[in-house]
C-alpha cells in the first residue's frame, strides 16, 4: 500500500520520520521508523530511511543492507533512490550515486535538490553533455538567481560549446544592474568571459570587454596582458605591453618570465640569439643592474657570449663580481644556480673554474693569518667541491672537502656534499656515513633527516632508514612509514618501492606502488567539494584550472612509475611462482637493526600509553558533556590497513589481471613512454592477448625503434609466433613485419643490432639476453657481455651493475672476473665489492642510535 | 591536500611560489584571507605555511615571499585588519624573521598548538593604513595570480613535498 493511501495518522508519522532525519534527531527517527514498520513491515521508503539513519549511527553495513531491501520493495519511489544515492556518495562511489539520482529524477523531474546533486556528480565524473542538461533545467526552475546563469555558462564552457557559453555570459552581463565597483565576483566573471572570447579567437571583442570593464573599475584589475601580446593589435599593444612588463618587474624584480616577456616584446628570442639581439638584450638587462635584483644579472650571464673573442671578456667581467658577491654572502645555492651555464658552454665552465680557483689561491696566500672574511674562503671551497664533483673528479672534490672540514668541521653542508660525492662515485655506504654526520650536526632539520633516510634506502638499508624517518613522523602512528603514507609523501613511497624491489622485498615494493595509486585517487576525490563551492563563490578561472590539473593527474611521473614498477613485479611473481612463498618467510633482522628497532618500538609504546591516557581523560570528559548519541555522518570511514607489507597482495591469483588493470590507467597519460608499452607488452603476451601485445609492441617501436628493451620484445614476439593462435595470424604477421624485416632470422637481427650499437652497454646486455634465448652457449653470451669492458664503451656504473647481476643470474663462473674488473675501474666505488665485503661495510657505516637519541628527538 | 586546494583556489592571488631557473620549486608561502575568529566581521590575512628549501637559504626568499603575500593581501578585494601567523616557540630563526625583519608583534601563546605538544606564539602584523594608495595599475596581481592559477597543481605538488625536507618555518 502506498503512503498516500494510509490513514492520516500514519502519514503524519512518516513525515515526522523525514523531519527527524532532516533535523538529525537520529534516535527519534529510528524509533519512528520502527513504529511504522510494525504496522507496514514491507514499506520500502521507511526501510530506506531507517537504513540511512543507521548508517549515520555507525551501523553502516546493516543500514546499507536494509536500505537495499527497501529499494527492492519500492523501486519506483524517488525517496528510496535518493537514500541510495546518499549512501553511495558517502562511500565515494560517485558513478553509482549518479545512477541512483538519475532514477530518482525520472519520477520527480523537477526536484531542484536532486538536480543540483546530479549536476555536482556530473561535474565530478566529467559528463559534460549531461551537465549542460541539468544546468539548463536548474536555470529554468530558478531563472532569477545569478548563480544558475553562471553555472550554465560554465557547463557550456566545459562541454566545449564556447558560442553558447559566450551567449549566456553576454546575456547575464546585460541584465546585471548596479554592480559595486571592484566587486570581485563580477570581476572574476568578466575575466572568465574574456578567456572564452579569447579561446574563440574573438580577440577584438575580448579586448573591448576588458577595456570597458577596466574603465568602469569593474575588474579587480587583472587583465591578461600576457595572453594578448600576440593579438591582432600588436603594434598598438607593444608600447603598453612594454609598460606593463616594466610595472611587473617593478613589483617582483626576480621573476625570469617578466624579463623574458620584456625582451620578447622587443623581438628578442632568447633561444635564438643573433649578434645584434644579444647586444640589445644585454643592454636592456643592464638597465636593471642598479636595482637589487639577481634575475637580470643571472640572465645576462646566460645571454653573454662565451667563445667569440671580443665578447669573451664581457662574460668574464660579468661573472666575476657575480661569483664574488655570492661567495662573500655565503649563498649555498650558488653552484646549482651557476651549473646551468656549464652544459651550454665549455668556455664558460673554464672561465668560472679559473676565477674561483684564483679566489682560493689568493685566500690561501693570506693564511695562516685569517682573512677578514673567513667564510669567504669556506664557501669558495664548497663551490669548488661541487664543481669538481659535477665534472666527475671525485677525488679532487673529496680533497677539497677535507680541507674545508678542517677549516670548519661543523657545517652540515660540507658533509652533505661529501655524501653526494661518495654516492656518485659508487660508494653508498660512506655516503650514508657522511650524511649521518650532517644529520647529527643539525638534528632539528628535517631536510637533512630526510636526506639521511633516503641515502640509507639507496644503500638498501630499509629498516635503518625507517629509524631515521621516525625522528620526525607523528609519534602516534603505527610506524614511521604509516605516517608518511598518510602524509601522501610520494617521494618517500617511490624511494621505498625502488629500494624494496632492488633488495628483493617484492611485497613491500608492490604495496608501495598501490599506496602511490591511492594517493592519486584521493587527490581525485578531493575535488568533489569544489564543484559547487566554486560556482557559489564565482571562482571560475581557478576552478577550471583545477579540473584540468585533476584530468592530468595520471601523467605525474610518480604515478606512471608506480604503474610500470607494479606491472614488472607482477610479471616477476607470475614467472616464478615460488617467489611469493619465499617472501612469506620472516626475514632475519640483523643484530644491529633488531636492537635499534626494539628501542624505537619501546619508545613508541611509551609515547602511545602516555597519549592514550591523556586521550582517555579527554574522552570521559567529552562523554559527560554530551550524552547525546554521536552522528557519524555519511562518509565511510577509511578502511583499516590490514596488509601493510603487501604479504596478502603478492599471493593474489590474479597477478596478470591486476597488472593489466593498473597499467590500463596510464595508457593514455603515458602514451609517449616506451617503458609503459614495454610493460603492457610483457603483461599481454603472458595473458596470451596477442593482439594487445602486438599493439603495445608497435607503439613502443614507433616511440623508439632502437631501444634495447624494444629489441628484446621483438624477439620475444617472434618466438612466441609458433604457438600463436591462427585466428589473427595475418594481423599478427603484419605487425611483426613492421618491427622486423621478414627475411631476417632472429640471429641475424640480433647481430646486426649489436653491430650498430656495439658501444652501448644496454644494447650489449639486451643482445646477450637474446642470444641466450636463441640457445647460444654460455661462453658466447659471456663474451658478448664482456665487450662492455672494452675501451671505447662508455660504461656507467648503473649499466655495469645490471650486467653483473645478469652474469650472476646466469651463474656464470666469470661473474667475479667482471666484478673485480669493475671494482678496479671505478676507484672509489664499493658497489663492486663481494657480497660479504658489502655486508660488512653496511654494518660499519652507521653507529647504532645512542640510548637517548630515540627519546630526545620526539 | 584538500586544505591546500581550498586556499589556492579561493585566494590564488595571495600565495606565492619561489622557483629556480628550471622551474624547480624551492620555496612557497601559502596564505588565505578569512573572517576573524572573534565574529567581529573583520577580515584577517593568514600565513598558513612558509617554507624555503634548506639549500636555497640566505637568498632572502622567505622575506621576499612574505612581502609579496602581504602586499597581495592588502590589495585583496576585502579590507583586512591584520595578518596573523603561528610559529613554534622553539623556532628562533623564524621568530626573528617575523619580529625583527617583518615587524610582527607578539599576540599570545597558544598552548600545545602543534601535534607534538609544542606551544605556538600567535603573532600579528596590523595593517593600519587599510588599503594603500594605488601607485600604479595593479596589473601584477593579475599575472602572478594567473601564474599560480594556471598551475594550482604546483601548489599541490609542494604539499606532497613538504616532508621531502622543506623545513617548515611557520
Amino acid at each position: 500500500m502506498a503512503t498516500q493511501d494510509w490513514p492520516q495518522k500514519d502519514r503524519k508519522l512518516f513525515s515526522e520520520l523525514l523531519q527527524a532525519y532532516e533535523s538529525k534527531t537520529l534516535l527519534k527517527g529510528r524509533k519512528t521508523a520502527d513504529q511504522i514498520l510494525k504496522k507496514y513491515p514491507d514499506h520500502g521508503e521507511t526501510m530506506c530511511m531507517k537504513g540511512l539513519i543507521m548508517v549515520h549511527l555507525g551501523e553502516r553495513e546493516e543500514g546499507k543492507a536494509l536500505a537495499h531491501q527497501g529499494m527492492l520493495k519500492n523501486p519506483t519511489s524517488n525517496i528510496v533512490w535518493h537514500v541510495w544515492a546518499l549512501i553511495q556518495k558517502g562511500e565515494r562511489n560517485f558513478p553509482e550515486a549518479l545512477k541512483a539520482y538519475s532514477v530518482a529524477l525520472k519520477t520527480d523531474k523537477d526536484n531542484f535538490n536532486i538536480i543540483r546533486e546530479t549536476s555536482i556528480l556530473q561535474s565530478h565524473t566529467r559528463q559534460y553533455e549531461a551537465l549542460v542538461e541539468s544546468r539548463l533545467r536548474m536555470l529554468q526552475l530558478r531563472p532569477y538567481a545569478r548563480a544558475h546563469w553562471v553555472g550554465l555558462g560554465l557547463a557550456y564552457k566545459l562541454q566545449g560549446n564556447l558560442a553558447e557559453a559566450n551567449r549566456v555570459f553576454t546575456h547575464l552581463e546585460a541584465f546585471l544592474r548596479s554592480i559595486p565597483v571592484r566587486d570581485p565576483e563580477y570581476g572574476e566573471l568578466i575575466l572568465f568571459h574574456i578567456r572564452i572570447l579569447e579561446e574563440m579567437g574573438e580577440l577584438q571583442q575580448a579586448l573591448t570587454l576588458l577595456d570597458t570593464n577596466a574603465k568602469e573599475r569593474r575588474l579587480v584589475d587583472r587583465p591578461a596582458i600576457v595572453e594578448f601580446r600576440d593579438s591582432a593589435q600588436k603594434a598598438e599593444w607593444t608600447t603598453s605591453a612594454e609598460q606593463s612588463w616594466r610595472e611587473l618587474i617593478d613589483q617582483n624584480n626576480d621573476c625570469y618570465d617578466y624579463y623574458k616577456g620584456l625582451l620578447a616584446n622587443s623581438d628578442i628570442d632568447l633561444n635564438n640569439l643573433t649578434e645584434a639581439s644579444r647586444e640589445k638584450a644585454l643592454q636592456i638587462l643592464g638597465e636593471f643592474s642598479a636595482k637589487k635584483a639577481n634575475a637580470p644579472q643571472r640572465l645576462a650571464l646566460t645571454v653573454a657570449e662565451g667563445n667569440a673573442r671580443h665578447t669573451s671578456e664581457t662574460f668574464k667581467e660579468r661573472v666575476k663580481p657575480y661569483l664574488e658577491h655570492a661567495l662573500r654572502k655565503g649563498i649555498p645555492s650558488l653552484f646549482s644556480d651557476i651549473k646551468g651555464l656549464y652544459a651550454k658552454s665549455e668556455f664558460k665552465r673554464q672561465a668560472i673554474e679559473e676565477i674561483v680557483e684564483n679566489i682560493r689561491s689568493s685566500e690561501e696566500a693570506t693564511s695562516p693569518q685569517p682573512s677578514s672574511e673567513p667564510t669567504y674562503y669556506l664557501w669558495t671551497l664548497y663551490f669548488l667541491a661541487q664543481h669538481y664533483s659535477y665534472l666527475q673528479q671525485y677525488e679532487k672534490a673529496l680533497g677539497i672537502l677535507d680541507t674545508a672540514l678542517k677549516h670548519t668541521p661543523t657545517l652540515p653542508e660540507l658533509h652533505m656534499t661529501k655524501a653526494r660525492v661518495f654516492k656518485r662515485a659508487g660508494d653508498p655506504y660512506r655516503a650514508v656515513q657522511s650524511m649521518d654526520e650532517a644529520r647529527k650536526l643539525d638534528g632539528q632539520d628535517r631536510f637533512v633527516n630526510t636526506k639521511s633516510g633516503k641515502y640509507r634506502l639507496r644503500a638498501g638499508m630499509l629498516n635503518e632508514a625507517e629509524e631515521v624517518f621516525g625522528m620526525f613522523t607523528r609519534k602516534g602512528a603505527a610506524t614511521p612509514g604509516a605516517d608518511l603514507v598518510e602524509m601522501q609523501a610520494l617521494h618517500y613511497l617511490t624511494e621505498v618501492a625502488n629500494a624494496s624491489e632492488r633488495t628483493g622485498k617484492l611485497n613491500i615494493a608492490l604495496k608501495r606502488c598501490y599506496q602511490i595509486r591511492k594517493v592519486f585517487e584521493s587527490f581525485r576525490d578531493d575535488q568533489y567539494d569544489f564543484h559547487q563551492y566554486s560556482i557559489r563563490k564565482s571562482i571560475l578561472n581557478p576552478y577550471t584550472a583545477m579540473l584540468q590539473w585533476e584530468d592530468n593527474l595520471r601523467s605525474h611521473p610518480a604515478y606512471i612509475h608506480a604503474a610500470v614498477l607494479a606491472a614488472r613485479i607482477w610479471v616477476m611473481l607470475f614467472d616464478d611462482p615460488t617467489l611469493a612463498n619465499t617472501i612469506q618467510q620472516p626475514e632475519k633482522a640483523t643484530e644491529l637493526s633488531k636492537k635499534a628497532l626494539n628501542k624505537a618500538k619501546k619508545a613508541a609504546a611509551r609515547k602511545a600509553t602516555a597519549e592514550s591516557t591523556s586521550q582517555d581523560n579527554d574522552d570521559t570528559s567529552k562523554q559527560k558533556a554530551q550524552s547525546k548519541i554521536e552522528d557519524k555522518g555519511l562518509d565511510a570511514p577509511l578502511a583499516k590497513e590490514d596488509d601493510p607489507d603487501g604479504l596478502k597482495l603478492v599471493v593474489s591469483d590474479q597477478k596478470l589481471e591486476q597488472a593489466h588493470e593498473f597499467l590500463g590507467t596510464v595508457v593514455e597519460s603515458g602514451r609517449d613512454r616506451v617503458d609503459v608499452f614495454v610493460a603492457l607488452f610483457d603483461v599481454a603476451i603472458r595473458r596470451k592477448q596477442y593482439l594487445q601485445a602486438a599493439r603495445a609492441l608497435r607503439r613502443a617501436h614507433m616511440l623508439d625503434a632502437q631501444h634495447p628493451e624494444v629489441h628484446l620484445r621483438i624477439v620475444h614476439f617472434s618466438r612466441e609466433g609458433q604457438c600463436r593462435s591462427t585466428q589473427y595470424k595475418s594481423i599478427l604477421d603484419e605487425s611483426l613485419a613492421v618491427v622486423k624485416p621478414a627475411e631476417l632470422t632472429l640471429e641475424a637481427l640480433n647481430s646486426q643490432y649489436l653491430q650498430l650499437h656495439s658501444t652501448s652497454p644496454p644494447v650489449i646486455l639486451a643482445c646477450a639476453k637474446v642470444s641466450q634465448t636463441l640457445d647460444a652457449s654460455r661462453n658466447d653470451v659471456e663474451n658478448i657481455l664482456f665487450t662492455a669492458l672494452g675501451e671505447d664503451v662508455k660504461l656507467t656504473m648503473k649499466d655495469a651493475l645490471s650486467i653483473l647481476s645478469h652474469l650472476q643470474n646466469l651463474k656464470s663462473p666469470r661473474a667475479d672476473e667482471f666484478r673485480i674488473a669493475c671494482d678496479a675501474k671505478y676507484k672509489l666505488s664499493t658497489v663492486f665489492k663481494s657480497a660479504e665485503e658489502q655486508a660488512a661495510l653496511r654494518l660499519q657505516c652507521i653507529e647504532p642510535l645512542k640510548d637517548n637519541e630515540v627519546e630526545t628527538i620526539f | 591536500m584538500r586544505f591546500w586546494a581550498y586556499s589556492s583556489i579561493t585566494w590564488p592571488e595571495v600565495s606565492f611560489l619561489a622557483e629556480d631557473e628550471n622551474g624547480k620549486i624551492v620555496g612557497y608561502v601559502l596564505s588565505s584571507v578569512e573572517l576573524a575568529e572573534d565574529y567581529s566581521r573583520s577580515w584577517v590575512g593568514h600565513i598558513n605555511s612558509l617554507s624555503v628549501l634548506r639549500t636555497y637559504r640566505r637568498l632572502g626568499l622567505a622575506n621576499r615571499l612574505m612581502d609579496m603575500s602581504r602586499e597581495a593581501m592588502m590589495r585583496a578585494s576585502v579590507q583586512i585588519e591584520y595578518i596573523q601567523l603561528h610559529v613554534r616557540r622553539s623556532n628562533r630563526a623564524a621568530l626573528s624573521l617575523y619580529r625583527d625583519k617583518l615587524g610582527y608583534k607578539f599576540h599570545r601563546v597558544e598552548a600545545k598548538y602543534y601535534g607534538d605538544g609544542e606551544d605556538a606564539f600567535s603573532m600579528r602584523l596590523p595593517i593600519r593604513s587599510g588599503r594603500p594608495r594605488v601607485r600604479q595599475r595593479r596589473t601584477w596581481v593579475a599575472i602572478l595570480a594567473g601564474y599560480i592559477i594556471s598551475s594550482p597543481g604546483r601548489l599541490a605538488k609542494t604539499a606532497t613535498r613538504c616532508v621531502k625536507g622543506i623545513n617548515s618555518v611557520s
